[in-house]
Parts: C-alpha cells; sequence; structure tokens
C-alpha cells in the first residue's frame, strides 16, 4: 500500500502551507508536493479605492517585504498617472530600496541561513539556530548583525519617515525628501554597512568556503535545477532592483528575452493545478510544460542567484569583484546550484551598500524638488521591480476618475512555486530510499530547499509562537503509523 | 521602568486585526502614562520586533489566535514562560519572537524579560480574508472582551513603578 508522508506546518495564523510526499510500495518517492495558501483575493480589495491609496495599501499584503509592494504599487500608479515623476523622487526610492535590501539581507543569511553552515545541516535543531550561531562565531559578530540591522533601518526611517507600512511614495515622487542634515546623518551609516557588507563576505569565505564539505553540498547535493533565470536589469546588463527590464536567461547563459514592466503579460503567464492555491508562472511563449527541467523547460527561478545568473556584471566595483570570485569558485556563469543564493545575497548586500555611497555623494539627493503634481489620469500603470525573494509585479487600471477598476500582481515568491515543488521533490528522492526510513534529518534537508528561495507566504506576517515547525506524518495504509516532530 | 503596549496584526485582514483595535481603543481609555509607549499597528515578528523592543523592561502584546475548538472572542492571557514549551527554534523566515529575545539579551539589548511579556490573545473566526471589518461573530463580542482586558493591561501597566501615578488617575477617573 502507498504510504503518504505530510510535512505540515501548524501554527501559522494566517494560512499554512504543508509538504506531502507519495510513496511507492518501495519506500522510495513517487511525488511530492508543497502546497501553499494564495493572496486571498487581494486584487479584488482594492477595486473601486482611489488608485493613489494603494501604495499605502498594498503594504498590508506582507509584512515581511512591505517596501517591495510599496515601490511596486508606487511605480504602477505613476504609470496610471502618466508616468509624471520627479527625478530625484525615483533616487531617493532607490536609496531607500537599497537600505531595505541590506536589512532583509542580513536577517536571511545570519538567522536562516548560517545556522545551516556555520552549526552543521546536520546539527542539532536546539543549536541550529541564530543562537548557535552567536555562540560559535562569537558575541561580537552577533553584535555587529544587530547594529547594521538597525543602521540599514534607521535609514530606511530617516528617508521614508516610518519602515514596515510606508506611506511614503505617492504619484509623482514621495511626501518628503532628504534633507543635508540628514543626509550627513546617513553618511557614516552607510560607511559603516559598507565594511559590514565586506566582513559578511569574508564570514562566507571563512566557514563555508573553507569547508570543503559545504562546498561540495553546495555543488553536488541535490539542490540544483535546470530551469531558467529570472531578474532586473539596467542598461548595462547589471542587476537593478528598482528599474529596469526584465530579462529571462536559460541555465546556460543564453538570453531568452527581456522585456519592458508593460509588457509583462506577453511574456509570463500563470499555470493553475487543482491541488493548490497558488499559480506556477512560465514562460509563456514556451506554453505550460509541466515540471519539467531541461533546456526547452519554460520554467524560471527568480532569486537572488537568479539575479546574478542573469546579470553581464554587477553595477559597482566591489560587488563586480565579489560576483567575480563566486562564479569562479562555481565553476562559471551562470550557476545551478540553488543553495549558492546565500552567496549572491551576500554580493547583492556589497552593491547595495555601494549604491547607497554613490547616492550619498549625489548632489542631487537633496534637492527639494522631490514630487510632481501629475496632471493626468492615464488609466494604466505597470510597476515591477525586485523583491528580495523574487521579481514582483503590480499592474493596474483606473478610470478616469482614478478610481482602480482592476489590479493583478505576480509576487516574488509565486514565480518560485514550480522549482520550489521540483526542488522538494528532489531533495525527498535523495533522501528517502527503500529500505531507508526517514528521520529527523529530513526536515532540516528538506527545509533547506525550500529556504534557498527565503520564500514567503505572508499575508500579515505575524504568528504565535512565531516559527514554522514542521510535523512529517507517515502514512501506512491510510493509518497514521508514524510521526516525526521538531 | 518603560512599558510597551503592543497591537498586533494586519488591520485590512478581518479578525486580524482585533490586536491593533483594541491597542488603540486601550490607548485611548490610559491616560498619557509616564513610561508607558504604544504601537498600535505592528505586523512584524522575530528580529524586527527587537528592534522595536529595545529598551523596554515590559511588554504587552495584544494579538489574534486562531485555536482549535475555540470560539470568536475567548481570550487567553500568557507569558512568554508559558509559551516556551511550545516554541521551536527555526523558521523559514525569521527568528522566531522568543529566539529573538534570548539573542537580544545575550548581546546586552535591554529588553523585558520572558516573565515580563504579557501576551493577550484573542480568539478569531477569520484571520486570511481581507476586510476592513472584523467578522460578526468577533464583532459582537468585542466590546465585553475590550471592557475585561482593559483592566487587566491597567494593571500590568500600575505595576510599573514610572507610570503609578498617571495609572493611579486612571483609577479615581
Amino acid at each position: 500500500m502507498p504510504r503518504t508522508i505530510t510535512i505540515d506546518p501548524i501554527t501559522r495564523l494566517e494560512g499554512h502551507g504543508k509538504i506531502q510526499i507519495f510513496l511507492h510500495d518501495d519506500g522510495s518517492v513517487k511525488d511530492c508536493f508543497f502546497q501553499i495558501p494564495e493572496l486571498r483575493g487581494f486584487e479584488r480589495f482594492v477595486v473601486g479605492r482611489p488608485i493613489e491609496e494603494l501604495p499605502r495599501i498594498v503594504t498590508r499584503i506582507c509584512g515581511v517585504c512591505p517596501a517591495s509592494h510599496h515601490m511596486a504599487s508606487a511605480k504602477a500608479v505613476d504609470g496610471c498617472f502618466g508616468n509624471q515623476v520627479a527625478p530625484v523622487a525615483h533616487k531617493l526610492r532607490d536609496m531607500y530600496y537599497h537600505a531595505h535590501y541590506i536589512h532583509s539581507h542580513i536577517a536571511h543569511f545570519y538567522a536562516l541561513a548560517a545556522p545551516d553552515f556555520v552549526m552543521g545541516p546536520d546539527a542539532d535543531p536546539t543549536v541550529r539556530n541564530i543562537l548557535g550561531v552567536v555562540a560559535k562565531v562569537g558575541l561580537d559578530i552577533g553584535g555587529k548583525v544587530i547594529r547594521a540591522r538597525a543602521l540599514a533601518q534607521k535609514i530606511q526611517q530617516t528617508l521614508g519617515g516610518r519602515t514596515t507600512h510606508l506611506v511614503w511614495c505617492m504619484p509623482g515622487g514621495v511626501s518628503k525628501g532628504l534633507t543635508p542634515e540628514e543626509l550627513e546623518e546617513i553618511k557614516p551609516m552607510v560607511a559603516e554597512l559598507a565594511g559590514f557588507a565586506t566582513f559578511s563576505l569574508q564570514l562566507f569565505r571563512d566557514v563555508v568556503l573553507g569547508n570543503p564539505g559545504y562546498v561540495d553540498l553546495i555543488l553536488h547535493g541535490p539542490y540544483t535545477l535546470d530551469v531558467h533565470n529570472m531578474g532586473l536589469v539596467d542598461d548595462n546588463n547589471a542587476p537593478n532592483f528598482y528599474h529596469g527590464k526584465v530579462r529571462v536567461v536559460d541555465f546556460q547563459g543564453r538570453e531568452i528575452c527581456k522585456y519592458e514592466a508593460h509588457e509583462y503579460n506577453k511574456f509570463v503567464a500563470e499555470h493553475v493545478e487543482p491541488w493548490s492555491y497558488l499559480k506556477f508562472p512560465y514562460l509563456k511563449q514556451r506554453g505550460w510544460k509541466g515540471f519539467k527541467e531541461g533546456i526547452d523547460s519554460s520554467l524560471y527561478h527568480a532569486t537572488p542567484l537568479s539575479r546574478l545568473n542573469v546579470a553581464d556584471r554587477m553595477a559597482t566595483p566591489r560587488a563586480q569583484e565579489a560576483f567575480e570570485e563566486m562564479y569562479s569558485t562555481l565553476g562559471g556563469h551562470p550557476c545551478k546550484a540553488l543553495l549558492a543564493a546565500h552567496w549572491a545575497r551576500l554580493v547583492e548586500m556589497v552593491q547595495n551598500a555601494e549604491m547607497l555611497e554613490r547616492y550619498c555623494a549625489d548632489p542631487e539627493i537633496t534637492s527639494d524638488q522631490y514630487r510632481v503634481i501629475p496632471d493626468r489620469v492615464t488609466g494604466e500603470g505597470f510597476g515591477i521591480v525586485e523583491a528580495m525573494r523574487g521579481t514582483l509585479t503590480h499592474h493596474y487600471t483606473c478610470d478616469e476618475n482614478g478610481i482602480c477598476t482592476s489590479a493583478n500582481l505576480i509576487v516574488g515568491t509565486t514565480n518560485n512555486n514550480a522549482p520550489i515543488q521540483m526542488v522538494t521533490k528532489k531533495v525527498a528522492q535523495a533522501l528517502i530510499k527503500p529500505g531507508k526510513e526517514p528521520d529527523k534529518g529530513i526536515l532540516n534537508m528538506v527545509e533547506m530547499a525550500f529556504r534557498a528561495f527565503d520564500p514567503c507566504y505572508s499575508c500579515a506576517t505575524h504568528y504565535l509562537p512565531g516559527q514554522m515547525p514542521l510535523t512529517i506524518q507517515i502514512y501506512k495504509g491510510g493509518q497514521l503509523w508514524r510521526e516525526i516532530r521538531r | 521602568m518603560r512599558t510597551l503596549l503592543l497591537g498586533m496584526g494586519n488591520p485590512i485582514l478581518s479578525d486580524d486585526a482585533v490586536g491593533v483595535r483594541l491597542a488603540g481603543d486601550l490607548a485611548r481609555a490610559l491616560p498619557a502614562v509616564p513610561g508607558l509607549d504604544v504601537v498600535e499597528e505592528c505586523s512584524v515578528g522575530g528580529l524586527n520586533l527587537l528592534e522595536v523592543l529595545e529598551g523596554y523592561e515590559q511588554l504587552i502584546v495584544l494579538d489574534a489566535v486562531k485555536t482549535e475548538g475555540g470560539l470568536p472572542g475567548d481570550w487567553y492571557r500568557f507569558t512568554l514562560d508559558t509559551l516556551q514549551g511550545t516554541l521551536h527554534l527555526t523558521n523559514i523566515h525569521d527568528v522566531n519572537f522568543a529566539t529573538a529575545l534570548e539573542l537580544g539579551q545575550r548581546l546586552g539589548m535591554l529588553l523585558p524579560h520572558r516573565s515580563n511579556v504579557h501576551v493577550f490573545a484573542v480568539e478569531a473566526e477569520d484571520v486570511v480574508t481581507f476586510s476592513e471589518h472584523m467578522t460578526p461573530a468577533l464583532e459582537h463580542v468585542y466590546p465585553e472582551l475590550a471592557a475585561a482586558i482593559l483592566p487587566q493591561v491597567q494593571a500590568l501597566v500600575a505595576s510599573c513603578p514610572a507610570s503609578q501615578a498617571a495609572s493611579e488617575a486612571i483609577t479615581a477617573s
């Protein structure tokens, strides 16, 4: 009788996801499904509201990357008003966004990725966490992490007035500019963050690259996929998180397509499966071909790694050095090893810090011309930014009075829905073999698969006790006969 | 002693708004109290929450919760000590609250001790549908539960020396 293994997070308040692994009679993995909640009608919720309110509303979609939604929404709303935007406003938004990236990447690397590498993937869960990391690498490093996050947060607050639920971006610009005094206050923080980004890269070299077992896990473990890459790039094909064109490059390095925000629905479509509320985006011009790897696949991922995979170069010099070192170590560009996303995050963080330095030296950044009042309603807008967790698209229409008539969102993690399914199955197949009973180790190894994507399925993102415990339930003959719980 | 009163939740996610609404209503019921700060709306967790809490010695959290068999409007009070048995130390997206708190304390940050973290959790019916309104079931019992929670929050605030005088003023009124 086939068995079913369910990995089920049980305590999230707003929705939950679970992993179900179906086994053949001989105990090998037949199939694997990662099921998660949808955005639950947010697009409907905003219809009928003044379009300029949307950047303030959409921050409530998600407390994990609210600034990403705020920025994408602001750009889409700008489009509804004819894209009349003060040039310095774009710079200020971009500046804010770099600080937001640093703040988020620090948390992911130190709190989520580092425990697997510093403590080891097989370490006891009670020590495989940030407390274990700090105990091992030293309290001083823990202090640096907290301080760097606080600095990134302070920069965001100085620029945008607040952090989590921004009300800063408005049609035509932003509601406040950056004063010369505030700029002087920010400059030393930026310098410190630049140093912290370099420090983090060095820590990665020491801890991860210094351990051949980890390098082997990254390059030769089950964590690779032959799917394509998506990311936003500037005119030089360097990563840009706020502006640019979306570029898709196959896993052998050839460009598949490159499109402007307003063309997104010519290039991306969403497939629906009856067993999941979440859609599965794919490359529209190739058509849906199922959960298939290969050069003809229509699937892609949108992650820090894919952003670097679609880039020909980085936008700043120190990030370029880090980019070259990364790909040289990984055996070339692009790279299919999904765990390299953790390294890519650190490379991005270097660019984020350098871009902040660049803006601090920009004489226009303290301009008081940070908003123009739009004088016409054009009725349709598209906003694409790179959320930390993938390419984020907002598309709105409004009537002549500026009332929202439709909204469509493709959120960062949704892009990765199919790859997450596929790599989860791959890892399960590697770990669960006939005659070999799955143990607690499978929990973290499976988690490592989707943690590389830094997936975010939140709509409100608070929960008690505040984590996603996993339970594996193994069924035999329709009866639960074993449960593994962390 | 500084106290933070924190409303957690998403104001446009049906009953998930209950903590936010309670924080707003209680903040209006509590006059300005030395040492008491109120953050009416907070939807962050993990390390982000650590940044919100730094500098406070007592934390009062108002939040929604959904438990098996619970009825909308049921509410529970516990401290972080009570929660310890259910806590796990990893998470797909951030560290959990207790881990963040412990990390901060190990790093020498001024944070509330876990026994000084008081959570009031209100049973919700729907925390997945986007709406500016709570469900009728929770809305119906809201005045009653708010009235029941208020004196308990008031007592906690009064336990802080810095806010003693103001709390007496509340009682007098």
